[in-house]
């Protein structure tokens, strides 16, 4: 044990250090993988498939984000999605706070930000807003089909 | 957990259309019991994101015309050609041709010169369009004057010609005007500015100096002396859409719609197959504390096990990493 400790302060030394820090590793990443379905593997290669993929990935976490309160960052997105997501979400009981932002505007980037309960994760509560903006599109371009017709019937 | 969007806030019906003006340039209605972001992104989305087809590639043999090749080519990219049942063409940059084929692209040209003393007229009609395209409507110049004309393009004097080939090519508006599909959509919401959203500038009383929308006796105007609501939120948004004439505006709505939808599910599939790829990504960009720490593990982490001398150096922790279970002798060092 005292050797333990010295070996950390002492710093740099290797053979100590193996000893001591994997523990370290695995705690941060024990305390993200619980709950958190976007959890990493470590591959680095994902940079390079990125690069051979014809389309970049659209979303991803921004660093420091947890399971329940994570900041998103989407590529090619604005104000029409932004905002409605934005409202869809924090829609959603189990969300805390949702808010977004387009940082600057010459660059087609779009954050969100989601911070929920401990009911559900960020990761979860994006995924229900952008599938119920899908049902919510669904409502209205039925809606407006229907009323189309009945006016066009009316009208002949 | 389940919840109905819809129901909330009081929003008994969920959203509701009614149409009060349409034909084939037009279409005025109200949506109701959604929110703005929603109104106001369906706005959005059929201004800028609506695909439709329009010149985009103009290849000019001859031109002996007064005007100027590069002013000539936006003209014509300009014009407005039928874009009904797009979906049957890809974008260029989609497709599996090399440059352009008949699934991305249709060609038209233009070949005019002027014999007369008269000054001769080059109209969108004379515009011929090929014929390798996936339907018979598609790329057609949109003609709705009486005479069957047109857009102008060029006029000519007698001995100018014109000799032009046209690429049209699908696009959205956001990238060029020249493919929008609306030429204008009305947005307008609280007629009686009961929210006030507007902040109206006037001489001695905005009330009677600001001419009133024609919506405001769809609604209630404010009672006399009725305190401000700040729990109000705008429910009712009256449209109004003006087509260019490419496609009917009935179907730029949907359209607007299914393009949002895209969106959507292009983000959906995108979050379901990349659960992974976002953790790495996040991983070397993880919080502060982590990313000093993972370099420096690595290091400690391999070394031992290369070089063992190293290790014996340090006895006691060489010992105890051979004999002690490694789970066991990490947690003790902590």
């Amino acid at each position: 044990m005292p050797a333990a400790t010295k070996a950390r302060a002492s710093g740099a030394e290797d053979a100590d250090m193996e000893d001591v820090t994997p523990p370290s590793a695995q705690q941060p990443v024990d305390s993200q993988e619980d709950g958190d379905p976007m959890q990493e593997d470590e591959e680095d290669d994902d940079l390079g498939e990125e690069e051979e993929s014809e389309e970049p990935q659209r979303v991803r976490i921004l660093p420091g984000s947890t399971s329940t309160a994570a900041s998103f960052e989407f590529l090619k997105e604005g104000h029409t999605l932004g905002n409605a997501l934005r409202y869809i979400i924090m829609k959603n009981p189990d969300v805390e706070f949702c808010a977004y932002a387009i940082p600057h505007p010459s660059e087609e980037k779009m954050n969100l930000r989601i911070q929920t309960y401990d009911t559900t994760t960020a990761t979860a509560a994006l995924e229900k807003g952008l599938q119920d903006l899908e049902d919510l599109c669904d409502v209205v371009s039925e809606e407006f089909w229907t009323q189309r017709n009945d006016f066009m019937a009316g009208k002949h | 957990m389940e919840y109905d969007t819809m129901m909330m806030d009081g929003e008994s019906l969920g959203p509701s259309v009614k149409i009060s003006a349409a034909d084939n340039t037009h279409v005025d209605f109200e949506l109701s019991n959604v929110d703005l972001s929603f109104a106001n992104s369906l706005r959005r989305v059929i201004q800028a994101e609506v695909p439709t087809i329009a010149i985009d590639l103009v290849e000019i043999e001859v031109n002996t015309s007064v005007l100027a090749d590069e002013f000539i080519a936006h003209r014509l990219g300009l014009i407005p050609l039928d874009s009904r049942e797009i979906d049957q063409l890809n974008y260029t940059r989609d497709c599996d041709c090399d440059q352009s084929c008949g699934k991305c692209t249709v060609t038209l040209t233009l070949h005019a010169k002027c014999s007369s003393e008269e000054v001769m007229k080059v109209y969108a009609r004379d515009l011929i369009v090929g014929i390798d395209r996936p339907n018979n409507h598609i790329g057609n110049p949109v003609i709705t004057d009486p005479e069957g004309q047109g857009s102008l393009i060029a006029k000519l004097r007698k001995g100018q010609e014109l000799k032009i080939t046209c690429i049209a090519k699908k696009g959205i508006a956001k990238e060029h005007a020249k493919w929008s599909p609306t030429s204008a959509v009305g947005f307008e919401y609280d007629p009686h500015n009961k929210l006030h959203h507007l902040d109206l500038w006037y001489e001695t009383d905005a009330a009677t100096e600001w001419p009133k929308s024609k919506y405001a006796e769809w609604e209630e105007p404010p009672a006399e002396g009725e305190p401000f609501d700040y729990d109000a939120v705008p429910s009712r948004f009256y449209f109004e859409v003006e087509s260019v004439g490419n496609i009917e505006p009935d179907a730029i709505i949907q359209e607007g719609i299914k393009e949002l939808q895209r969106k959507l599910a292009g983000l959906i599939h995108g979050l379901g197959e990349n659960d992974d790829m976002n953790g790495d990504y996040d991983g070397p960009r993880s919080p502060d504390g982590m990313d000093g720490a993972t370099p420096w593990q690595d290091q400690g982490y391999t070394t031992p096990y290369a070089g063992a001398g190293n290790a014996s150096a340090w006895g006691g922790a060489a010992t105890a990493y051979g004999t002690t279970p490694y789970g066991n002798s990490g947690t003790a060092g902590w």
